[in-house]
């Protein structure tokens, strides 16, 4: 098979890179290991109003919709329930609906691979029942399925707080957030009153000490800056961060660069979205983790600077709009990850040894 | 348990099928990850770990932790996270390493 330009992860930075490349007579293919587009925001049910100006608010699900609808009126190629496990000696791109495996010749590729949800060790941390926060929200939002009746939150960063009220509202009871720093880490404060003004107790410097059960969480012993408690929980969902997917960016031989506010090791790439393979784009939380809006705006510059490369857009018209979703980019990260991302940018462009990883 | 109806996204549960877990059957809806069909019908756990074999069950439900290994129909090591449920499908726990080594010349 043989494409102009192969998306690699059809979540929301992918579409848009898709859009951008597609809407302009190119024939795009997008490569996704789930059954339906959309990555993580089909689950997501609480509205985003930090979207770019041509979106307005609207819930992630709708979001994953529109941005659908929208690739389908420009002919994309899906390939779902397809994986990417590796390049072939020319290039090509070897990918696997997981009988066979066939080469893809792409002229070039836009990796938004996403984002992988860390874990929070503690003994016993693997048993059935503990899982991590995203994991909780596809069973209610995405499978319908209660993952259990009583429920802890480990951490307390927005989508931490964001999915304990989504617990809460399909009937499971939350009986304490449980963080390690001594205060609530979420931006967003009003979901931290919300969730305090409802009862819950959240139990800073404090963590899990050990969870027990028979097969499943049944218990969970937390040890309080003074005291250790014992929880009859069900449900243990926590929140360890999360990391850059970079499976991919390792097979390509990318360059890497170590950037903590855009979650650790991230590949190196310059304003174009481009990375040190110059046939291969990034977008998306693989280019360090943020938040939607942003992630759409990645996945466009990403798109136009493909566009540009395969002369379906003119160099002039290509920087006047990578020049304007920068400017939008700036306005709605956060200030510590788009200072980060610039300063990523600039160890790309003048080099330090110590700050690069080259596999 | 399934949620019947949810408090953004309504009824959206429509098509049951039945599922067989260690040859018994379940009810479970079509779009549905194996994993959380089972969940919904109090299984959570879904495997033991190859070495000390302690319970594993989902953890990121995402096919990245391959914590929800199981053998789906015949197929052994299938992430039942990443699966969707089929009417009359078949589903046993991971309890160990399945056999990758096959005669390739027994004729």
């Amino acid at each position: 098979m043989k494409t102009d330009v192969l998306i690699i992860g059809g979540g929301p930075a992918g579409l848009s890179a898709a859009i951008e490349t597609a809407s302009r007579g190119l024939d795009v293919t997008i490569v996704d290991e789930a059954s339906q587009l959309g990555g993580q925001l089909n689950q997501q049910t609480q509205v985003m109003r930090q979207l770019p100006s041509v979106y307005e608010p609207m819930r992630g699900f709708e979001l994953a919709n529109k941005l659908i609808e929208l690739i389908k009126d420009c002919n994309v190629r899906q390939l779902l329930n397809h994986r990417v496990v590796g390049f072939y000696a020319d290039g090509s791109v070897g990918i696997t609906d997981e009988e066979n495996v066939f080469p893809v010749k792409a002229k070039k590729i836009i990796v938004a691979s996403g984002a992988a949800e860390k874990a929070v060790a503690f003994p016993k941390w693997t048993m059935p029942g503990i899982m991590t926060i995203g994991a909780a929200q596809t069973l209610i939002n995405r499978d319908f399925v209660m993952p259990g009746r009583e429920a802890v939150i480990v951490g307390s960063s927005d989508f931490a707080m964001e999915t304990a009220i989504q617990l809460m509202d399909v009937g499971i009871r939350v009986k304490a957030i449980i963080e390690k720093q001594s205060g609530a880490l979420a931006k967003e404060q009003e979901k931290v009153s919300e969730l305090s003004r409802s009862g819950i107790p959240f139990y800073f410097n404090s963590f899990i000490k050990e969870a027990r059960g028979n097969g499943q969480v049944e218990q969970i012993d937390v040890a309080l800056p003074d005291e250790v408690i014992t929880l009859n929980v069900d449900l243990v969902c926590m929140d360890g961060g999360r990391a850059p997917i970079l499976d991919v960016f390792y097979q390509l031989g990318c360059s890497f660069g170590f950037q903590e506010e855009l979650g650790g090791w991230v590949p190196q790439y310059n304003n174009r979205f481009q990375t040190d393979r110059e046939d291969v784009f990034i977008a998306g939380n693989a280019a360090g983790i943020t938040t939607q809006g942003p992630l759409l705006l990645t996945g466009m510059i990403a798109g136009i600077s493909a566009s540009e490369e395969l002369q379906a857009i003119s160099p002039a018209e290509a920087n006047e709009m990578r020049e304007a979703l920068w400017k939008e980019l700036g306005l709605l990260e956060y200030r510590e990850v788009y200072s980060g991302r610039v300063k990523h940018l600039e160890n790309f462009a003048s080099p330090v040894l110590k700050d690069q990883f080259i596999s | 348990m399934h949620i019947e109806k949810h408090p953004v996204l309504g009824r959206k549960l429509h098509t049951p099928v039945t599922i067989y877990f260690n040859d018994q059957p379940y009810q479970a809806y079509t779009q549905q990850s194996v994993a959380a069909a089972l969940m919904a019908n109090g299984i959570k756990k879904l495997g033991v770990s190859r070495k000390l074999v302690q319970s594993r069950g989902l953890f990121c439900s995402r096919g990245r932790c391959c914590s929800c290994y199981m053998t789906i129909d015949g197929e052994d090591h299938v992430r039942s996270c990443m699966t969707e449920v089929e009417d009359g499908m078949r589903i046993y726990p991971n309890m160990d390493d399945p056999e990758v080594r096959r005669e390739i010349d027994e004729d």
